[in-house]
Protein backbone atom coordinates (compact mmCIF):
# COMPACT_ATOMS: atom_id res chain seq x y z
CA UNK A 1 0.00 0.00 0.00
CA UNK A 2 3.00 2.16 1.00
CA UNK A 3 3.86 4.62 -2.08
CA UNK A 4 6.69 7.21 -2.22
CA UNK A 5 5.05 10.65 -2.67
CA UNK A 6 6.23 13.78 -3.29
CA UNK A 7 7.33 15.32 0.23
CA UNK A 8 5.03 18.38 1.24
CA UNK A 9 7.37 19.88 2.86
CA UNK A 10 7.34 23.67 4.48
CA UNK A 11 8.23 26.72 2.32
CA UNK A 12 8.86 29.88 3.25
CA UNK A 13 5.58 31.39 2.14
CA UNK A 14 3.16 28.64 3.63
CA UNK A 15 4.54 29.21 7.00
CA UNK A 16 2.23 31.43 8.74
CA UNK A 17 -0.80 29.84 6.85
CA UNK A 18 -0.43 26.14 8.03
CA UNK A 19 -3.36 25.14 10.32
CA UNK A 20 -0.36 23.82 13.07
CA UNK A 21 0.53 27.54 13.76
CA UNK A 22 -2.59 28.69 13.82
CA UNK A 23 -2.82 26.61 16.52
CA UNK A 24 -0.46 27.77 19.02
CA UNK A 25 -0.61 28.32 21.66
CA UNK A 26 -4.27 28.11 21.90
CA UNK A 27 -7.08 28.27 19.40
CA UNK A 28 -7.14 31.55 17.61
CA UNK A 29 -10.93 30.75 16.04
CA UNK A 30 -13.52 32.69 16.62
CA UNK A 31 -15.78 29.66 15.96
CA UNK A 32 -15.50 27.27 19.01
CA UNK A 33 -18.44 24.86 17.32
CA UNK A 34 -18.24 22.98 14.65
CA UNK A 35 -19.62 20.82 11.98
CA UNK A 36 -17.74 17.62 10.98
CA UNK A 37 -17.69 18.76 7.55
CA UNK A 38 -15.67 21.49 8.36
CA UNK A 39 -12.60 19.85 9.42
CA UNK A 40 -10.34 19.03 6.75
CA UNK A 41 -7.20 16.55 6.96
CA UNK A 42 -4.85 19.43 7.88
CA UNK A 43 -7.07 20.63 10.01
CA UNK A 44 -7.35 17.26 12.00
CA UNK A 45 -4.05 17.17 11.84
CA UNK A 46 -3.17 20.15 13.78
CA UNK A 47 -5.65 19.42 16.36
CA UNK A 48 -4.42 15.79 16.83
CA UNK A 49 -0.70 17.50 16.82
CA UNK A 50 1.46 16.75 19.88
CA UNK A 51 2.01 19.91 22.25
CA UNK A 52 5.72 19.07 23.10
CA UNK A 53 6.42 18.55 19.01
CA UNK A 54 7.55 21.71 18.31
CA UNK A 55 10.75 21.32 16.04
CA UNK A 56 10.71 23.78 12.91
CA UNK A 57 7.19 25.80 14.24
CA UNK A 58 7.68 29.43 13.17
CA UNK A 59 8.79 32.01 15.80
CA UNK A 60 10.28 35.34 15.75
CA UNK A 61 13.58 35.49 17.84
CA UNK A 62 13.70 35.18 21.55
CA UNK A 63 15.89 36.71 24.16
CA UNK A 64 17.95 33.47 26.10
CA UNK A 65 17.65 33.52 29.91
CA UNK A 66 18.86 31.65 32.81
CA UNK A 67 16.55 31.76 35.74
CA UNK A 68 17.26 30.87 39.07
CA UNK A 69 15.04 27.99 40.15
CA UNK A 70 12.25 27.75 43.10
CA UNK A 71 12.52 25.55 45.85
CA UNK A 72 8.92 23.88 44.76
CA UNK A 73 10.61 23.67 41.66
CA UNK A 74 13.58 21.43 43.11
CA UNK A 75 10.81 19.64 45.24
CA UNK A 76 8.81 19.29 42.21
CA UNK A 77 11.86 17.37 40.03
CA UNK A 78 12.61 15.33 42.98
CA UNK A 79 9.06 14.10 43.70
CA UNK A 80 9.24 12.91 40.16
CA UNK A 81 12.64 11.52 40.24
CA UNK A 82 11.51 9.61 43.48
CA UNK A 83 8.55 8.63 41.83
CA UNK A 84 10.04 6.85 39.17
CA UNK A 85 12.85 5.19 41.41
CA UNK A 86 10.25 3.77 43.10
CA UNK A 87 8.58 2.10 40.25
CA UNK A 88 5.26 4.38 39.92
CA UNK A 89 6.10 5.37 36.49
CA UNK A 90 8.98 5.15 34.09
CA UNK A 91 10.14 8.99 32.93
CA UNK A 92 8.22 8.19 29.50
CA UNK A 93 4.83 8.29 31.11
CA UNK A 94 5.37 11.42 32.97
CA UNK A 95 6.86 13.14 29.67
CA UNK A 96 3.40 11.93 28.07
CA UNK A 97 1.59 13.33 30.81
CA UNK A 98 3.32 16.63 31.42
CA UNK A 99 4.32 17.12 27.59
CA UNK A 100 1.29 16.02 26.00
CA UNK A 101 -1.49 14.73 27.65
CA UNK A 102 -1.75 18.30 29.44
CA UNK A 103 -3.27 20.25 25.73
CA UNK A 104 -1.42 23.16 24.29
CA UNK A 105 -2.71 26.15 26.14
CA UNK A 106 -1.65 24.79 29.31
CA UNK A 107 1.64 23.22 27.66
CA UNK A 108 2.55 27.24 26.39
CA UNK A 109 0.71 28.60 29.59
CA UNK A 110 2.55 27.07 32.68
CA UNK A 111 5.91 27.18 34.15
CA UNK A 112 8.37 23.84 33.24
CA UNK A 113 7.81 22.53 36.62
CA UNK A 114 4.05 23.87 37.17
CA UNK A 115 3.78 20.58 34.29
CA UNK A 116 5.72 18.27 35.96
CA UNK A 117 3.48 18.87 39.27
CA UNK A 118 0.07 18.28 37.16
CA UNK A 119 2.09 14.85 35.74
CA UNK A 120 2.02 14.04 39.11
CA UNK A 121 -1.52 14.31 39.97
CA UNK A 122 -2.76 12.53 37.02
CA UNK A 123 -0.49 9.62 37.24
CA UNK A 124 -1.32 9.49 40.94
CA UNK A 125 -5.04 9.72 39.95
CA UNK A 126 -4.58 7.44 37.10
CA UNK A 127 -3.20 4.63 39.19
CA UNK A 128 -5.48 4.91 41.48
CA UNK A 129 -3.06 5.64 44.19
CA UNK A 130 -5.09 8.90 45.86
CA UNK A 131 -8.50 9.79 45.18
CA UNK A 132 -9.79 12.83 43.70
CA UNK A 133 -11.68 13.67 46.99
CA UNK A 134 -8.77 13.27 49.26
CA UNK A 135 -6.14 15.20 47.11
CA UNK A 136 -9.03 18.21 46.91
CA UNK A 137 -9.37 17.98 50.58
CA UNK A 138 -5.68 17.98 50.96
CA UNK A 139 -4.88 20.90 48.97
CA UNK A 140 -7.33 22.95 50.89
CA UNK A 141 -5.90 22.13 54.38
CA UNK A 142 -2.64 22.81 53.12
CA UNK A 143 -3.98 26.54 51.60
CA UNK A 144 -5.35 27.13 55.19
CA UNK A 145 -1.97 25.60 56.93
CA UNK A 146 -0.30 28.59 54.31
CA UNK A 147 -1.98 31.72 54.95
CA UNK A 148 0.24 34.21 57.15
CA UNK A 149 3.11 31.93 56.35
CA UNK A 150 6.53 34.28 56.49
CA UNK A 151 10.08 33.51 54.95
CA UNK A 152 10.79 32.30 58.72
CA UNK A 153 8.17 30.16 59.36
CA UNK A 154 7.65 28.58 55.73
CA UNK A 155 5.69 26.15 54.63
CA UNK A 156 6.43 22.19 54.64
CA UNK A 157 5.35 19.27 53.96
CA UNK A 158 3.70 17.70 57.44
CA UNK A 159 2.65 13.94 56.38
CA UNK A 160 0.23 12.76 58.81
CA UNK A 161 1.11 8.70 58.74
CA UNK A 162 3.84 6.75 56.94
CA UNK A 163 1.86 4.49 53.96
CA UNK A 164 2.85 0.61 53.29
CA UNK A 165 5.21 0.55 50.71
CA UNK A 166 4.74 -3.28 50.62
CA UNK A 167 1.42 -3.21 49.32
CA UNK A 168 2.02 -0.29 46.45
CA UNK A 169 1.97 -1.85 43.09
CA UNK A 170 5.15 -0.75 41.42
CA UNK A 171 6.48 -1.17 37.86
CA UNK A 172 9.33 -4.05 36.78
CA UNK A 173 11.63 -1.53 35.65
CA UNK A 174 12.14 -0.37 39.05
CA UNK A 175 13.67 -3.36 39.53
CA UNK A 176 15.49 -4.56 36.42
CA UNK A 177 17.45 -1.45 35.96
CA UNK A 178 19.13 -1.50 39.26
CA UNK A 179 23.12 -1.90 38.58
CA UNK A 180 22.53 -1.66 34.49
CA UNK A 181 20.72 1.60 34.37
CA UNK A 182 18.26 2.21 31.43
CA UNK A 183 18.47 1.60 27.82
CA UNK A 184 21.28 -0.98 29.39
CA UNK A 185 18.70 -3.17 31.26
CA UNK A 186 16.77 -4.00 27.65
CA UNK A 187 19.67 -4.98 26.25
CA UNK A 188 19.45 -8.61 24.49
CA UNK A 189 15.46 -8.10 23.85
CA UNK A 190 15.04 -6.43 20.76
CA UNK A 191 16.63 -9.58 18.62
CA UNK A 192 18.53 -8.91 15.16
CA UNK A 193 18.55 -4.93 13.73
CA UNK A 194 16.41 -4.62 10.92
CA UNK A 195 19.37 -1.56 9.73
CA UNK A 196 22.92 -1.08 9.47
CA UNK A 197 25.13 2.32 9.53
CA UNK A 198 25.11 3.72 6.90
CA UNK A 199 21.89 2.36 5.22
CA UNK A 200 19.32 4.41 3.45
CA UNK A 201 15.96 4.71 5.15
CA UNK A 202 12.75 6.69 5.36
CA UNK A 203 10.89 8.16 8.43
CA UNK A 204 7.86 6.70 7.66
CA UNK A 205 4.31 8.90 7.81
CA UNK A 206 2.32 6.91 10.28
CA UNK A 207 -0.52 8.55 12.07
CA UNK A 208 -0.22 10.96 15.29
CA UNK A 209 -2.38 9.17 17.50
CA UNK A 210 -1.92 10.67 21.80
CA UNK A 211 1.95 10.36 21.92
CA UNK A 212 5.14 9.23 20.31
CA UNK A 213 8.69 10.69 19.84
CA UNK A 214 8.78 10.70 16.08
CA UNK A 215 8.63 14.53 15.30
CA UNK A 216 6.45 15.44 12.61
CA UNK A 217 9.34 17.63 11.05
CA UNK A 218 11.16 14.72 10.07
CA UNK A 219 7.87 12.08 8.53
CA UNK A 220 8.78 11.28 5.54
CA UNK A 221 12.28 12.45 5.47
CA UNK A 222 14.75 10.74 4.17
CA UNK A 223 18.18 10.30 6.07
CA UNK A 224 21.06 7.93 7.00
CA UNK A 225 21.75 5.35 9.65
CA UNK A 226 24.48 7.00 11.64
CA UNK A 227 24.31 4.81 14.44
CA UNK A 228 22.92 1.44 15.72
CA UNK A 229 21.98 2.50 19.13
CA UNK A 230 20.54 0.81 21.70
CA UNK A 231 17.09 -1.52 22.30
CA UNK A 232 14.59 -0.37 24.57
CA UNK A 233 10.89 -0.03 24.63
CA UNK A 234 9.09 1.97 22.02
CA UNK A 235 8.14 5.37 23.21
CA UNK A 236 4.66 4.24 22.33
CA UNK A 237 4.22 1.23 24.61
CA UNK A 238 6.65 2.70 27.39
CA UNK A 239 4.35 5.94 27.55
CA UNK A 240 1.30 3.58 28.78
CA UNK A 241 3.41 1.52 30.71
CA UNK A 242 3.27 -1.73 28.62
CA UNK A 243 6.16 -4.00 30.46
CA UNK A 244 4.39 -6.68 28.36
CA UNK A 245 5.67 -5.30 24.88
CA UNK A 246 9.03 -6.15 23.19
CA UNK A 247 11.95 -3.42 23.27
CA UNK A 248 12.88 -2.48 19.54
CA UNK A 249 16.34 -0.96 18.21
CA UNK A 250 16.92 2.20 18.24
CA UNK A 251 18.49 4.59 15.57
CA UNK A 252 20.58 7.51 15.17
CA UNK A 253 19.46 8.70 11.73
CA UNK A 254 21.13 11.69 9.63
CA UNK A 255 19.46 13.64 7.74
CA UNK A 256 20.69 16.73 5.24
CA UNK A 257 18.77 19.88 6.09
CA UNK A 258 17.99 21.07 2.66
CA UNK A 259 15.84 17.36 3.13
CA UNK A 260 13.76 18.45 5.76
CA UNK A 261 13.89 22.17 5.08
CA UNK A 262 13.13 22.76 1.43
CA UNK A 263 13.07 26.51 2.43
CA UNK A 264 16.51 26.10 3.84
CA UNK A 265 18.71 28.69 3.22
CA UNK A 266 22.10 27.66 4.46
CA UNK A 267 25.15 25.52 3.13
CA UNK A 268 23.64 22.42 1.88
CA UNK A 269 26.09 20.48 3.70
CA UNK A 270 24.39 21.08 7.10
CA UNK A 271 22.68 18.21 8.97
CA UNK A 272 20.78 17.29 11.70
CA UNK A 273 20.83 13.74 13.95
CA UNK A 274 17.43 12.54 15.71
CA UNK A 275 17.24 8.76 17.40
CA UNK A 276 14.41 7.04 15.65
CA UNK A 277 12.40 3.99 17.10
CA UNK A 278 12.90 1.11 14.16
CA UNK A 279 8.82 0.68 13.88
CA UNK A 280 9.16 4.50 12.61
CA UNK A 281 11.80 3.89 9.58
CA UNK A 282 11.70 2.12 6.15
CA UNK A 283 14.10 1.25 3.73
CA UNK A 284 14.37 3.51 1.49
CA UNK A 285 17.09 3.75 -1.67
CA UNK A 286 17.28 6.28 -4.16
CA UNK B 1 15.84 43.40 51.42
CA UNK B 2 17.13 42.51 54.88
CA UNK B 3 16.69 39.42 56.85
CA UNK B 4 15.63 40.12 60.15
CA UNK B 5 12.38 41.43 58.74
CA UNK B 6 10.08 38.60 58.51
CA UNK B 7 8.29 39.06 55.06
CA UNK B 8 4.84 37.59 54.52
CA UNK B 9 5.50 35.15 51.60
CA UNK B 10 2.97 34.75 48.75
CA UNK B 11 2.40 31.01 49.11
CA UNK B 12 2.14 30.20 45.31
CA UNK B 13 -0.73 27.44 44.34
CA UNK B 14 2.55 25.70 43.11
CA UNK B 15 3.71 25.43 46.31
CA UNK B 16 0.88 24.51 47.83
CA UNK B 17 -0.14 21.61 45.37
CA UNK B 18 3.64 19.54 45.77
CA UNK B 19 3.38 20.11 49.69
CA UNK B 20 0.08 18.38 49.29
CA UNK B 21 1.12 16.10 46.79
CA UNK B 22 4.49 14.76 48.85
CA UNK B 23 2.25 14.33 51.73
CA UNK B 24 -0.12 12.16 50.10
CA UNK B 25 2.86 10.18 48.57
CA UNK B 26 4.37 9.46 51.63
CA UNK B 27 1.43 8.82 53.33
CA UNK B 28 0.26 6.51 50.60
CA UNK B 29 3.62 4.69 50.93
CA UNK B 30 4.83 5.59 47.43
CA UNK B 31 8.23 6.83 48.56
CA UNK B 32 9.04 7.67 51.90
CA UNK B 33 10.47 11.24 53.30
CA UNK B 34 14.01 9.77 53.62
CA UNK B 35 14.15 8.96 50.00
CA UNK B 36 12.81 12.17 49.21
CA UNK B 37 15.78 14.19 51.36
CA UNK B 38 18.42 11.69 49.79
CA UNK B 39 17.19 12.65 46.66
CA UNK B 40 17.92 16.20 47.17
CA UNK B 41 20.91 15.89 48.59
CA UNK B 42 21.98 14.66 45.58
CA UNK B 43 20.82 17.42 43.53
CA UNK B 44 21.62 20.18 45.21
CA UNK B 45 25.07 18.52 45.40
CA UNK B 46 25.53 18.10 42.06
CA UNK B 47 28.37 19.70 39.78
CA UNK B 48 27.77 22.88 37.56
CA UNK B 49 29.45 20.95 34.62
CA UNK B 50 31.73 18.24 35.31
CA UNK B 51 31.83 17.41 31.55
CA UNK B 52 34.60 20.62 31.48
CA UNK B 53 37.11 18.01 32.75
CA UNK B 54 36.07 15.20 30.77
CA UNK B 55 36.66 17.79 27.37
CA UNK B 56 39.80 18.64 29.30
CA UNK B 57 41.29 15.21 29.38
CA UNK B 58 40.27 14.10 26.50
CA UNK B 59 42.06 17.15 24.69
CA UNK B 60 45.29 16.16 26.72
CA UNK B 61 45.07 12.36 26.35
CA UNK B 62 44.77 10.54 23.45
CA UNK B 63 43.80 7.12 25.02
CA UNK B 64 41.27 8.42 27.06
CA UNK B 65 39.60 10.52 24.19
CA UNK B 66 39.45 6.83 22.89
CA UNK B 67 37.58 5.26 25.00
CA UNK B 68 35.26 8.70 25.74
CA UNK B 69 33.53 8.23 22.23
CA UNK B 70 33.90 4.26 22.62
CA UNK B 71 32.11 3.96 26.11
CA UNK B 72 31.04 7.86 27.37
CA UNK B 73 29.29 5.91 30.87
CA UNK B 74 32.55 4.36 31.38
CA UNK B 75 35.05 7.54 31.05
CA UNK B 76 32.22 9.73 33.09
CA UNK B 77 33.77 7.60 35.93
CA UNK B 78 37.35 8.46 35.05
CA UNK B 79 36.75 12.42 36.16
CA UNK B 80 34.03 11.25 39.06
CA UNK B 81 30.47 10.88 37.61
CA UNK B 82 28.75 7.51 38.26
CA UNK B 83 25.85 7.56 35.90
CA UNK B 84 24.34 5.25 37.90
CA UNK B 85 23.72 7.50 40.74
CA UNK B 86 21.62 7.75 43.25
CA UNK B 87 19.18 4.95 42.46
CA UNK B 88 21.34 2.30 41.16
CA UNK B 89 20.07 2.71 37.65
CA UNK B 90 20.73 6.28 37.33
CA UNK B 91 18.67 10.02 37.50
CA UNK B 92 15.27 8.40 36.30
CA UNK B 93 14.58 11.59 33.54
CA UNK B 94 18.41 11.27 32.35
CA UNK B 95 18.59 7.48 31.54
CA UNK B 96 22.27 5.87 31.31
CA UNK B 97 23.45 6.48 27.51
CA UNK B 98 26.03 9.49 26.71
CA UNK B 99 27.15 9.83 23.52
CA UNK B 100 29.89 12.72 22.69
CA UNK B 101 29.64 14.62 19.63
CA UNK B 102 33.06 15.51 18.68
CA UNK B 103 33.53 18.85 16.60
CA UNK B 104 36.44 19.35 13.89
CA UNK B 105 37.54 21.93 12.04
CA UNK B 106 34.79 21.41 9.53
CA UNK B 107 31.92 20.00 11.87
CA UNK B 108 29.94 21.83 14.10
CA UNK B 109 27.52 20.29 16.66
CA UNK B 110 24.60 21.71 18.61
CA UNK B 111 22.09 20.13 20.86
CA UNK B 112 18.71 20.30 21.54
CA UNK B 113 15.75 19.02 22.56
CA UNK B 114 12.77 19.65 20.31
CA UNK B 115 10.39 17.41 22.60
CA UNK B 116 11.22 18.40 26.23
CA UNK B 117 14.53 19.19 27.45
CA UNK B 118 16.15 15.94 27.47
CA UNK B 119 19.88 16.99 28.50
CA UNK B 120 23.16 15.41 30.28
CA UNK B 121 22.07 16.22 33.93
CA UNK B 122 24.48 13.82 35.66
CA UNK B 123 27.76 15.34 33.56
CA UNK B 124 26.50 18.76 32.48
CA UNK B 125 24.39 20.00 35.54
CA UNK B 126 20.79 21.32 35.24
CA UNK B 127 19.56 22.93 31.66
CA UNK B 128 19.53 26.41 31.54
CA UNK B 129 15.88 27.88 30.87
CA UNK B 130 16.84 28.87 27.54
CA UNK B 131 17.52 25.51 26.02
CA UNK B 132 13.98 24.49 27.62
CA UNK B 133 12.02 27.16 25.97
CA UNK B 134 9.45 26.38 23.06
CA UNK B 135 11.75 29.48 21.02
CA UNK B 136 14.88 27.89 21.07
CA UNK B 137 13.43 24.21 20.45
CA UNK B 138 11.56 25.58 17.40
CA UNK B 139 13.67 27.35 15.84
CA UNK B 140 17.57 26.30 16.34
CA UNK B 141 15.99 22.59 14.12
CA UNK B 142 15.74 25.11 11.47
CA UNK B 143 17.71 27.94 11.39
CA UNK B 144 20.71 27.10 13.37
CA UNK B 145 22.88 29.48 11.69
CA UNK B 146 20.56 32.09 12.71
CA UNK B 147 20.08 30.56 16.35
CA UNK B 148 23.74 30.52 16.97
CA UNK B 149 24.33 34.29 15.72
CA UNK B 150 22.12 35.07 18.48
CA UNK B 151 24.42 33.22 21.27
CA UNK B 152 27.16 35.46 19.43
CA UNK B 153 28.72 32.60 17.54
CA UNK B 154 28.94 32.86 13.74
CA UNK B 155 30.19 30.35 11.87
CA UNK B 156 31.49 30.01 8.37
CA UNK B 157 29.58 28.84 5.49
CA UNK B 158 32.57 26.18 4.96
CA UNK B 159 31.83 24.66 8.39
CA UNK B 160 29.00 22.12 8.32
CA UNK B 161 26.17 22.54 11.25
CA UNK B 162 24.68 19.54 12.33
CA UNK B 163 22.11 19.48 14.86
CA UNK B 164 21.10 16.86 17.42
CA UNK B 165 17.62 16.52 18.19
CA UNK B 166 17.94 14.59 21.38
CA UNK B 167 14.70 12.86 21.20
CA UNK B 168 15.06 9.55 22.78
CA UNK B 169 17.35 7.69 25.69
CA UNK B 170 20.52 9.07 24.60
CA UNK B 171 22.16 12.13 26.13
CA UNK B 172 24.48 14.23 24.34
CA UNK B 173 27.66 16.17 25.34
CA UNK B 174 29.55 18.11 22.41
CA UNK B 175 33.56 17.82 22.34
CA UNK B 176 34.89 21.07 20.93
CA UNK B 177 37.78 21.54 18.78
CA UNK B 178 40.56 22.53 21.45
CA UNK B 179 41.55 26.61 20.83
CA UNK B 180 45.18 27.41 19.78
CA UNK B 181 47.01 29.64 22.13
CA UNK B 182 46.25 26.62 24.69
CA UNK B 183 49.68 25.02 23.41
CA UNK B 184 51.18 23.42 27.08
CA UNK B 185 48.10 24.27 29.23
CA UNK B 186 47.50 21.60 32.20
CA UNK B 187 44.09 19.92 32.05
CA UNK B 188 42.78 22.12 35.08
CA UNK B 189 43.50 25.04 33.12
CA UNK B 190 42.00 23.66 29.83
CA UNK B 191 38.92 22.35 31.86
CA UNK B 192 38.20 26.43 32.85
CA UNK B 193 37.77 27.42 29.22
CA UNK B 194 34.88 24.22 28.35
CA UNK B 195 31.68 26.13 29.49
CA UNK B 196 28.85 24.74 30.03
CA UNK B 197 27.48 26.74 26.73
CA UNK B 198 30.27 25.15 24.88
CA UNK B 199 29.17 21.80 25.49
CA UNK B 200 25.82 22.45 24.31
CA UNK B 201 27.22 23.98 20.87
CA UNK B 202 26.14 27.41 21.32
CA UNK B 203 29.69 28.76 22.24
CA UNK B 204 33.14 27.69 21.22
CA UNK B 205 36.07 27.70 23.85
CA UNK B 206 38.69 31.13 23.61
CA UNK B 207 41.34 30.97 26.26
CA UNK B 208 40.46 33.80 28.53
CA UNK B 209 36.66 33.46 28.62
CA UNK B 210 35.94 30.64 31.44
CA UNK B 211 32.10 31.74 31.83
CA UNK B 212 29.05 31.31 29.50
CA UNK B 213 27.62 34.50 28.01
CA UNK B 214 25.94 36.90 30.98
CA UNK B 215 22.94 36.89 29.99
CA UNK B 216 19.96 38.39 32.34
CA UNK B 217 18.65 35.92 35.30
CA UNK B 218 15.30 35.74 35.95
CA UNK B 219 15.32 35.51 39.92
CA UNK B 220 13.31 33.09 41.86
CA UNK B 221 10.99 34.51 44.91
CA UNK B 222 12.34 31.53 46.86
CA UNK B 223 15.64 30.34 45.06
CA UNK B 224 16.80 27.11 46.22
CA UNK B 225 20.51 27.82 47.97
CA UNK B 226 23.54 27.56 46.10
CA UNK B 227 21.92 27.22 42.94
CA UNK B 228 23.78 28.19 40.15
CA UNK B 229 22.74 29.43 36.75
CA UNK B 230 25.36 28.06 34.95
CA UNK B 231 29.35 27.75 34.74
Amino acid sequence: MKQAVERPGPTNTDIMGDPVSEMRPALHRLRDWVYPDQIDHALYRAYMKQSHDVGGEPDAPGIFEEKEEEKWELNTFVDCEVLGWRGIWTSEERRRIGNVDIGRTMYCGLPYYGRWLWAIIRILMEKQHITLGELVERVHSVQERAAGRTTQNPLEAEPRSTGNEKTVVRNRHHKDAVGKGDPQCFKGMAGKARFSVGDKVRVRELPTILYSRTQEYLRGAQGTIARVTYESPAPEDEAFNREDKKPEWFYIVRFKMTDIWKSYAGPSQDTLQSEIVERWLEPHST
Amino acid sequence: MTKDVPMVEEITDFEVLEVALRELAIEKGLFTAEEHRRYTEFAEGMEPAPASRLVAKAWTDPAFKKRALEDPIAASLEVGINWLNPTGFGTPSDFTALHILEDTPTLHHVVTCTLCSCYPRPILGNSPEWYRTPNYRRRIVRTPRQVLAEFGLFLSPEIEIRVEDSNSKHRFLVLPVRPAGTEGWSEEQLAAIVTRDCMIGVALPKPGVTTNVVRTVHHATEPITGHSTGK
